[in-house]
């Protein structure tokens, strides 16, 4: 039913910094997908820090409410259309109702859900505005009308059925049409209109929802690294792409607190059509995520150092890293280097090996393992 | 491929983008479904107009709803600066206009002007905008009759429901009395109201922010939007009152402290606008209903009326005045027009 080049490209907050971000953004979109003959839907997000701001927006702050309609105001009077101005005062204006509602009213879940989507509803406005002005016909898709969720404000989960109804309808009216739609990640309604939230990192959850239920091969999840690293690039100098991880894997880390994907966003490809996530960034798209690894692409992926309630731990994440194997062959790296551990956590249904390790240790493990788990030949 | 059908879409809100965007989405399937194809051939608002001879294909449809309020003039390159409809007709030549203007019921302008002319020129005519009908009902509907064209307007009471053309197929029935609750935006203050325990200004403000209300609310808070919506179905019913006739009280005089007090004794309250057919009266008023009454668990943006007739009572339950709701009644009276023309 779907033509072959469709995907679906989520744009990141950390590339939407400023005015000029979103005309390259467009202009990569351009030469990246369109002029490659690829049919992008495109996922944006608010521009980097503007849900941050609007949390505090929630909490009164007018300097962050300033702050937003400065920067937006700054990227739309950038693009120098009157159609992009105009639509954006007019949505600031109702930002500035909604925040002047939301102080008086105490906690109202949904017009906090209402408030934060403005974040991601104008820069869709902008990033629709960038790509007119480098000369690609975009088109607006509304997230509060397609994409249906449940009532759980702030975190909603997708429902996945009457989503898929109105994808579908979308999808047959604009297929022919030589456009490129650009939706709010982050955002959904319920089913009687009010506008939630989807969670932190949401937008990867809108994209591989789309994908997956129009039956779309691949998802693009452009940022500003090239890739998921073997470890925190900061901390870990040699630290190195990760190729190929299983959803399995990726979701691990997720659940492990690395940052890259919610974790919500596999539940989609699970259940429906499993595309494939493609992480990276405009200058090079370093790693894919599939359904399953080949036998020969099992070990560790990923290695963290993370703490619950005051106790550091290493995660180590992977197919195969809570087998017996892989276990002794970690502790016998231990035990060699002359390290102190604190206990041990594996089950065997899950790709992981906790090690847990006094504080003083922390990083000596961390580094230990990296150079021994993947920086070998 | 359909028969044709040549829409014009006058005044461009939150109903005109909603219906751009339900016929771009659902056009394809009508057709296929009824041999009609739609095809929006101008959109007009306040400041200019679009117009497309052959009709804006799906695309354009979606694309025009990112105009700005009033932005229809930006709308390159179809776009025109100013309106005129004589230039809107003379290229268009349509055969249904769609009439999406504000409700003003003091002279039913511009509407009302919009609505002579449609039919003066062999239109037929869907408005969901109820002031014309309110002013002029019977020269409306008289010089449509006169001039072989028809006018529907479902859209203008419980627009998201099919209660017009139910009451409208009632012939044989006499109607007695049709009480209920007509106004989304005052039914959803109240609701906060209760439900939030807040002053009718907070539950306004909430109102407005959600896009409920609009920032001058008057018409719907003082419930001359209800009672217009009352002055059409006394046309309907050929027992025609006059929108000073009905006797009002605004929801903005309820305070928390009356709510309250309402509910400890076991009512809510909530504005009913109510007809008695036979005593030729009606009130927009602010009642204490029991709490296991029916009208007293209609809340938010839902609306509900109950037509009462010698033979049967009828309940209709559904949401007032939202877009997309709206737009599919005022779309469902575009395509029974095109039925019955052909």
């Amino acid at each position: 039913m779907l033509g072959r080049r469709l995907c679906v490209v989520k744009i990141g907050g950390s590339l939407l910094r400023d005015s000029k971000s979103y005309i390259e953004s467009a202009q990569k979109i351009r030469e990246v997908f369109v002029e490659n003959g690829y049919k992008a839907i495109i996922v944006v997000s608010a521009a980097k820090g503007v849900t941050d701001k609007l949390v505090q927006v929630a909490k009164g702050s007018q300097e962050a409410l300033r702050h937003i309609v400065e920067k937006y105001l700054e990227v739309a009077k950038e693009l120098n259309s009157v159609k992009v101005i105009k639509r954006v005062n007019e949505e600031l204006k109702r930002l500035e109702i909604v925040a002047g509602a939301i102080n008086r009213s105490g906690v109202d879940l949904s017009l906090y859900d209402f408030l934060l989507s403005f974040g991601e509803r104008i820069s869709k406005i902008l990033l629709v505005g960038a790509l007119e002005a480098t000369g690609v016909n975009a088109l607006e898709l509304h997230a509060d009308e397609l994409i249906v969720t449940n009532e759980t404000f702030s975190d909603a989960s997708i429902d996945y059925i009457s989503t898929s109804a109105n994808l579908e309808k979308l999808y047959s009216s604009i297929v022919d049409s030589p456009t490129i739609p650009v939706i709010e990640g982050f955002i959904g309604s319920t089913i009687d209109g009010r506008i939630t939230t989807l969670g932190r990192g949401g937008s990867d959850y809108t994209a591989t929802a789309i994908a997956s239920l129009l039956n779309i091969d691949r998802v693009y999840l452009v940022t500003d690294v090239d890739g998921i690293m073997t470890a925190d690039p900061d901390i870990v100098e040699n630290a190195k792409l990760v190729r190929t991880m299983s959803y399995r894997e990726s979701l691990e880390a997720s659940l492990h607190g690395a940052k890259r994907i919610n974790p919500k966003a596999f539940e989609p490809l699970e259940k429906f059509y499993s595309s494939k996530l493609i992480i990276g960034s405009w200058s090079k798209f370093g790693t894919e995520i599939v359904k399953e690894i080949p036998r020969e692409l099992w070990g560790p992926k990923v290695i963290m150092n993370r703490a619950s309630q005051d106790m550091s731990y290493m995660a180590i994440v992977g197919e195969g890293t809570s087998s017996v194997q892989f276990i002794r062959n970690v502790l016998e790296i231990i035990d060699r280097n002359g390290i102190e551990i604190l206990g041990l956590q594996s089950y065997v249904h899950r790709p992981s090996l906790l090690v847990y390790v006094s504080s003083t240790y922390e990083l000596k493990t961390l580094h230990l393992l990296h150079k021994e788990l993947f920086e070998g030949v | 491929m359909g028969r044709r059908v040549k829409v014009l879409l006058i005044g461009f809100g939150s109903v005109g983008r909603a219906l751009a965007k339900v016929i771009a989405l659902k056009r394809k399937i009508i057709n296929s479904r009824y041999g009609i194809l739609i095809d929006v051939v101008g959109v007009a608002d306040s400041k200019g107009m679009a117009l497309k001879a052959e009709g804006f294909d799906e695309y354009e449809l979606l694309k025009l709803c990112e105009v700005p309020r009033s932005g229809v003039n930006l709308f390159k390159p179809y776009a025109h600066q100013g309106v005129d409809l004589n230039i809107l007709y003379s290229n268009t030549q349509p055969d249904v206009h769609v009439e999406l203007t504000p409700s003003e019921y003091t002279s039913g302008e511009p509407g009302l002007s919009n609505i002579m002319y449609a039919i003066d020129r062999g239109a037929h005519v869907v408005t969901a905008n109820k002031a014309p009908l309110v002013l002029k009902y019977k020269e409306i509907v008289s010089r449509a009759l006169s001039r072989g064209v028809r006018i529907k307007f479902r859209a203008t009471v419980l627009g998201g429901t099919p209660f017009i053309s139910t009451l409208t197929s009632m012939r044989s029935h006499d109607v007695e009395r049709i009480e209920g609750i007509l106004n989304a935006t005052s039914n959803f203050i109240l609701t906060e109201m209760h439900e939030k325990l807040v002053e009718f200004t907070d539950a306004l403000k909430m109102a407005q922010a959600l896009g409920i209300a609009e920032a001058d609310p008057t018409l719907d808070i003082d419930g001359v939007d209800a009672a217009a919506k009352i002055v059409i179905i006394s046309n309907i019913l050929e027992r025609p009152l006059k929108i000073e006739e009905i006797n009002r009280e605004s929801i903005s005089r309820v305070s928390l402290r009356d709510i309250i007090d309402a509910v400890r004794q076991g009512y809510v309250i909530k504005s009913i606008a109510s007809f008695d057919v036979r005593g030729g009266k009606a009130s927009i008023r602010i009642a204490k209903i029991p709490r296991s009454e029916l009208f007293a668990q209609i809340n938010g943006v839902m609306n509900g009326v109950r037509i009462r007739s010698d033979a049967t009572e009828v309940v209709f339950i559904g949401r007032g005045g939202g877009g997309i709701e709206t737009a599919h009644s005022v779309l469902d009276d575009i395509v029974s027009l095109s039925f019955e023309d052909s």
